[in-house]
């Protein structure tokens, strides 16, 4: 019996109608994220069908969209203002999935949103240039937020060295960020796109509109674990105080409930097509592919305005055997665009890529040299995902 | 009665497209290059893309060039399309001088290019007219608007006598020889399998002379 | 100027992306090639969207139905890679091949193609995309860079035996917003054959631009008319508009 690290089923399965394996994780907590956790996965049901597929399905036939709508038209009437004040918070990046939710709400629905943008780490050129359109060919007004860079760059580096997971940081302070410009600006409703449940996270999170309280509330702050340390302990270091930890401390669920502020999916309201948000994009909002493929994908417009993006998905692939490729083809798969058998053949074609192009960007943005990057990543390839091969290792299970 | 035509398949030309027209109008048709089929047929048809001495040297080696004018000499209906109109002539000059099938005088040589002013191939639509006068078995009952056909090629022929000249086409310039009739030779420079409806009136034309078992001494 | 429809197949779908990206599927191959046909288009290219990033060719059975029906110039492309691959097209009732990715790779085919079945058939599809002051080829959809610049391209691919050009400009198709003009004009002058021009047509006064600029053998719709926004005699209308104004202007 091979061991299986993080807790991960030991077997390795792959969903019979799109590319998922059963090691994809489930959304974490992630200021509660310890290196020793065990992760939740999707789910399979009997007949080898993962979750995300299944609510595919409930997608396609089981929800009365009209029925959604409605109830988005209702929602939206409850808060919908007309005297110049925001009325709807709609955190992005300008990317096609925030730009259709923006755009649509503010100029089908009526409403006036204000986007708010947690900063990529670094911004890529393509990227910069749809932000900037997104507001000034879109229509919208927007808050950039960029956390202190000493401090991100610190806790993306203890990401990657404690958990391989060098986007934890990041994905705290996205998480957070709607609800707390919702509370600041006096704004209740917060709207995102699409809920991760749609790609496997719980299936009975899709049928909830609100973001769960869970992600929210904390006790003390100090006991908050970012990069796989505890706060208390990085601020007994010396180097930073609690106060730099403002922008990962989300707000209590106390505070939010005080000032009113739900926070919704715009996924649940309405059917999402991520590659129909792309078409609606690029003829609303300025909206460009890039130029080349994003290395580890096929894709040319999803996710593209990071530099060090793509790390976070070479750390997928090591934890998980789960590349960037195989999760937009386990999406294009189940929304219809390509069949599993090109879904297979585009993740064996693409999802072993190593991210070059921004490797030594990557190295410096977390201060690492090469072969202390390469000890760190070795360390969290389990045994029952790979094996060495020479002086290579080899991905044990690969999709057919 | 339906008119049994044969598409002479000899490794150059668009078969496929060109029997499909003719099936499509109401004719029975067979790509090959047996003799016996050959010489049951009611019409012959002789497609051809692609270089006059390929052409020539296809024919020579599939022993089909004295096969073809034993065709014309009984007198049924011969059709040439595009290149395959090219080798009914005397001469071609692309690459080096070659023999045609000579059954209409005619050389066909590369459409001069007024300096710096052109492109060739000549790929386009183009109005094709008719002599005033004179038997024209393939475009006499075409309206003019219908006159409109799909050339591609560089090469073309002159030094045709006017008689046998049955429509024409303007390029860079020049008059191109677009259709000619002798006999019961016919030759059209443009691709009446690819002029949409207007091509297939004229195979319509073709198919209905070699229905009307028309034979020319 | 040809008015020709341009069909971008993926499986039995007619798809039309932005920027060569997106799968949206728009209607059947054979169903929308001839109702195009019906309608007086001048030729027809099918295009299959994903050969080279599926490593397969589906289009063959498509384009022998085409031609029982259609009965105007069939242009087939999209992974073609070997001389098997074009005997097989031009066996099914295509007249003509275009070849963009396996030209990249090993410019020799064109000359062995032309060589062999004539340079009428060999169509050279070059995708540009803006690159400095001048525009870089693309492959495999316009998802790889060649490093190759497009200028230098189209005149060797036109010394190499290619009859026609068919280029497309990535920064523009898909999007209606009118075509490159720097680009068409630029590639119709560096070369001496045909060009096609494939790419970012919306509305009449594109055209009416381009011809002022300068004018390509035939241009290619294909948003306008998969989205049914014109219809092909008013693409006729407005090329044939666009010509007179050049002519008069």
């Amino acid at each position: 019996m091979v061991e299986a690290y993080f807790g991960l089923p030991e077997q390795v399965i792959f969903c019979k109608r799109c590319v998922i394996s059963n090691q994809r994780p489930s959304s974490t907590v992630e200021f509660k994220h310890q290196a020793n956790e065990r992760k939740a996965t999707i789910g399979f049901d009997e007949h080898g069908v993962c979750d995300a597929c299944r609510y595919h399905d409930v997608k396609e036939e089981g929800i009365n969209w009209a029925q959604r709508e409605k109830a988005l038209l209702e929602l939206l009437d409850k808060h919908r203002r007309s005297d110049g004040g925001y009325d709807v918070i709609v955190p992005g990046s300008g990317g096609k999935d925030s730009a259709y939710a923006s755009h649509v709400l503010k100029y089908k629905y009526g409403m006036n949103p204000l986007t708010v943008t947690w900063a990529p780490h670094k911004y890529t050129e393509i990227g910069w240039k749809n932000f900037e359109n997104w507001i000034h060919v879109g229509g919208l007004d927007n808050i950039l937020f960029t956390p202190n860079g000493r401090l991100h760059r610190y806790l993306t580096q203890q990401a990657f060295v404690n958990l391989l997971h060098p986007f934890q940081p990041f994905i705290v302070g996205q998480r957070i960020i709607g609800p707390l410009m919702a509370a600041r600006f006096g704004v209740p409703l917060v709207m995102y796109g699409e809920n991760q449940a749609e790609y496997g996270n719980k299936p009975d999170e899709n049928y909830v509109p609100t973001m769960d309280r869970k992600f929210f509330s904390t006790g003390d702050a100090k006991d908050m674990v970012l990069g796989g340390k505890a706060v208390r302990d990085i601020v007994a270091e010396g180097k930073y105080s609690l106060n730099d930890f403002a922008p990962y401390i989300p707000p209590s669920a106390g505070y939010l409930e005080q000032r009113n502020v739900a926070v919704h999916y715009l996924g649940y309201y309405v059917k999402w097509d991520p590659q129909e948000c792309y078409y609606y994009a690029v003829e609303n909002t300025g909206f460009q592919a890039n130029s080349e493929r994003t290395e580890g994908t096929y894709s040319k417009y999803s996710s593209i305005d990071d530099r060090i993006d793509m790390f976070h998905y070479l750390t997928t692939f090591i934890k998980f055997g789960i590349g960037r490729a195989t999760y937009d083809a386990a999406q294009e798969i189940r929304n219809g665009k390509i069949t599993r058998e090109e879904g297979v053949r585009l993740v064996h074609k693409y999802d072993q890529e190593f991210p070059s192009k921004y490797f030594r960007e990557f190295l410096e943005y977390i201060d690492l040299t090469e072969e202390q990057f390469h000890a760190t990543v070795d360390r969290f390839r389990s045994p029952h995902l790979w094996e060495r091969q020479g002086d290579r290792w080899r991905l044990k299970h690969q999709i057919s | 009665m339906t008119a049994k035509i044969v598409v002479l398949d000899y490794g150059l030309g668009n078969v496929r497209s060109v029997g499909n027209a003719l099936r499509l109008l109401g004719a029975a048709v067979d790509v090959s290059r047996d003799l016996a089929t050959i010489d049951a047929a009611d019409g012959l048809v002789i497609p051809g893309v692609g270089a006059f001495p390929q052409a020539m040297q296809n024919l020579s080696e599939a022993a089909l060039i004295e096969p073809i004018r034993d065709y014309m000499r009984s007198g049924r209906p011969v059709l040439g399309i595009c290149l395959g109109m090219q080798i009914l002539f005397d001469r071609g000059t692309e690459f080096t001088s070659t023999d045609g099938l000579k059954l209409i005088p005619g050389v066909v040589d590369r459409i001069p290019i007024p300096a710096g002013e052109g492109r060739l191939p000549h790929i386009a639509w183009s109005a094709v007219k008719r002599p005033d006068s004179g038997r024209n078995v393939l475009l006499g009952n075409l309206a003019p608007e219908e006159l409109r056909f799909y050339f591609v090629h560089s090469f073309a022929a002159s030094t045709v006598p006017a008689q046998f000249v049955t429509g024409t086409a303007t390029y860079l310039g020049r008059s191109i020889v677009a259709a000619v009739e002798s006999g019961n030779v016919y030759g059209t420079q443009f691709h009446p399998e690819k002029s949409g409806p207007s091509g297939l009136k004229v195979l319509g034309n073709f198919i209905s002379s070699c229905q009307r078992g028309e034979v020319h001494g | 100027m040809r008015i020709i429809a341009r069909l971008d197949v993926k499986n039995d779908h007619v798809i039309k992306g932005i920027h060569l990206e997106g799968l949206r599927k728009v209607g059947s191959p054979n169903g929308l090639a001839k109702a195009y046909y019906d309608a007086g288009v001048d030729e027809i290219v099918f295009i299959d969207c994903v050969a080279s990033l599926y490593d397969r060719h589906n289009l063959f059975e498509v384009i022998r139905n085409a031609s029982r029906e259609v009965f105007v110039p069939i242009t087939i492309g999209g992974g073609l890679r070997c001389l098997s691959d074009i005997e097989q097209s031009l066996d099914s009732g295509a007249d003509k091949v275009a070849i963009n990715t396996a030209a990249v790779r090993d410019p020799s085919l064109i000359t062995r193609v032309a060589r062999r079945y004539g340079s009428q058939c060999v169509v050279a599809s070059v995708q540009a995309k803006r690159s400095g002051t001048g525009w870089e080829a693309y492959v495999e959809t316009g998802r790889e860079k060649t490093g190759v610049m497009v200028l230098d391209w189209v005149r060797r691919l036109q010394e190499l035996g290619a009859g026609e050009l068919l280029l497309t400009s990535v920064d523009q198709e898909g999007t209606k917003n009118g075509f490159d003009i720097p680009l068409v004009k630029a590639v119709n002058e560096a070369v001496s054959i045909p060009v096609i021009v494939s790419g970012g047509y919306g509305q009449p006064r594109h055209l009416a631009e381009l011809l002022r600029a300068t004018e390509p053998s035939a241009v290619c719709f294909a948003s306008v008319l998969h989205y049914r926004q014109a219809q092909v005699s008013d693409l006729r209308a407005a090329a044939a508009a666009a010509e007179d104004a050049t002519v008069r202007g």
